[in-house]
């Protein structure tokens, strides 16, 4: 074994030991700051109206998240139409 | 290449199936797991099924491109116009206009467990349409443009 | 009982992750990588997340695939090794 692998291994065995020392630190299930969470249990299907909490805080409470991840979308089939367009076969690229 | 008669008979009895259970997740979002985006993922996989099983037919008439993009654009106008609606009627964007009015989708609902009214939940059903037509319309315009730019020859033998 | 599966669909995991990488074959390749996502559904829906596992299974294991499939379909199937 040369000097990069030795180099290579120490800093995987240094990440990996800050890793497990993290997460023996963490109890599964139990987050410290509940107090969103809390709120959102307890108000959100009154002021919603939804049933799933989940979709409740994705279109309601956090909306412009979704907004952003729509515009995306958008973007990527732009890309995608613009990148692949010369490489259709049998296809006439007027504008659309 | 050209698929067997199995997969394709197979596809075409699948197909109707996989959209109705997309278009039950979209619309069931606010009340069952899933939502908008879960539901069009589900719906553009039946339509590149239809796509993988029938690729030696003419793809343009089977799937026509130009609606699929017409609908996206519709979708992303739907969600952002339901809520500028908000600022319109003189609240904060994105503010759930609907819940609580005894309008469309807008029946009370009071805390605990309820067996699901799909007519509640303001505007959040009306989004998650509107998401449900875009992702729809936008994972399945990217599947057909890509299968048509990568054809090397359909129905010949590749190598 | 929960434990016992979540050890064999873990372990599928690993499998499935392992062999994808030593496919020579691409398309074997492609098809061990949708069985990769729809076990990691499986996963999420233990661990209650059914909105995760509903998207996972969805965008994962048929249109990640789908793609990859016409991929190869341009490129050709061996792995071409120098």
């Amino acid at each position: 074994m040369n000097r990069k692998n030795g180099i290579t291994v120490c800093i995987i065995a240094i990440i990996a030991v800050v890793l497990i020392y993290a997460q023996s630190g963490i109890s599964f299930g139990d987050p410290v700051y509940q107090d969103m969470d809390q709120y959102f249990l307890l108000n959100g299907q009154v002021q919603t109206g939804g049933n799933n909490i989940c979709t409740d805080v994705v279109f309601d409470f956090r909306a412009f998240d979704t907004l952003g991840e729509a515009t995306v979308l958008f973007t990527a089939v732009m890309g995608v139409i613009v990148i692949f367009r010369r490489l259709m076969k049998g296809e006439e690229y007027e504008a659309e | 290449m050209k698929q067997s008669n199995i997969v394709r008979i197979t596809a075409d009895i699948m197909f109707p199936f996989i959209m109705i259970f997309g278009a039950y997740v979209v619309l069931h979002g606010h009340l069952t797991p899933g939502g908008g985006f879960q539901g069009g993922a589900v719906m553009a996989s039946g339509v590149v099924l239809l796509l993988i099983a029938h690729c030696d037919k003419d793809i343009k008439t089977l799937i026509p491109t130009q609606i699929l993009k017409n609908v996206e654009t519709f979708g992303l106008l739907l969600f952002g116009l339901s809520a500028l609606a908000a600022v319109i009627l003189g609240s904060g964007f994105f503010t759930n206009w609907l819940v609580n009015t005894g309008l469309l989708f807008g029946t009370p609902v009071e805390y605990g467990p309820n067996p699901g009214y799909l007519n509640t939940g303001g505007v959040i059903p009306v989004m998650n349409i509107a998401v449900g037509l875009e992702v729809l319309a936008a994972l399945s315009v990217i599947a057909v443009i890509m299968f048509r730019s990568t054809e090397p020859d359909c129905g010949g033998e590749e190598q | 009982m929960i434990e016992v599966l979540q050890i064999i669909i873990l372990i599928g995991l690993l499998l499935t992750a392992i062999l994808a990488v030593l496919q020579t074959d691409l398309l074997h390749a492609a098809v061990t990588l949708g069985a990769f996502s729809f076990l990691l559904a499986l996963e999420f829906y233990i661990l209650q997340a059914p909105d995760v596992a509903i998207a996972e299974a969805g965008i994962g294991a048929a249109l990640t695939t789908a793609i990859f499939i016409f991929a190869i379909r341009a490129v050709g199937r061996k792995e071409v090794t120098s």
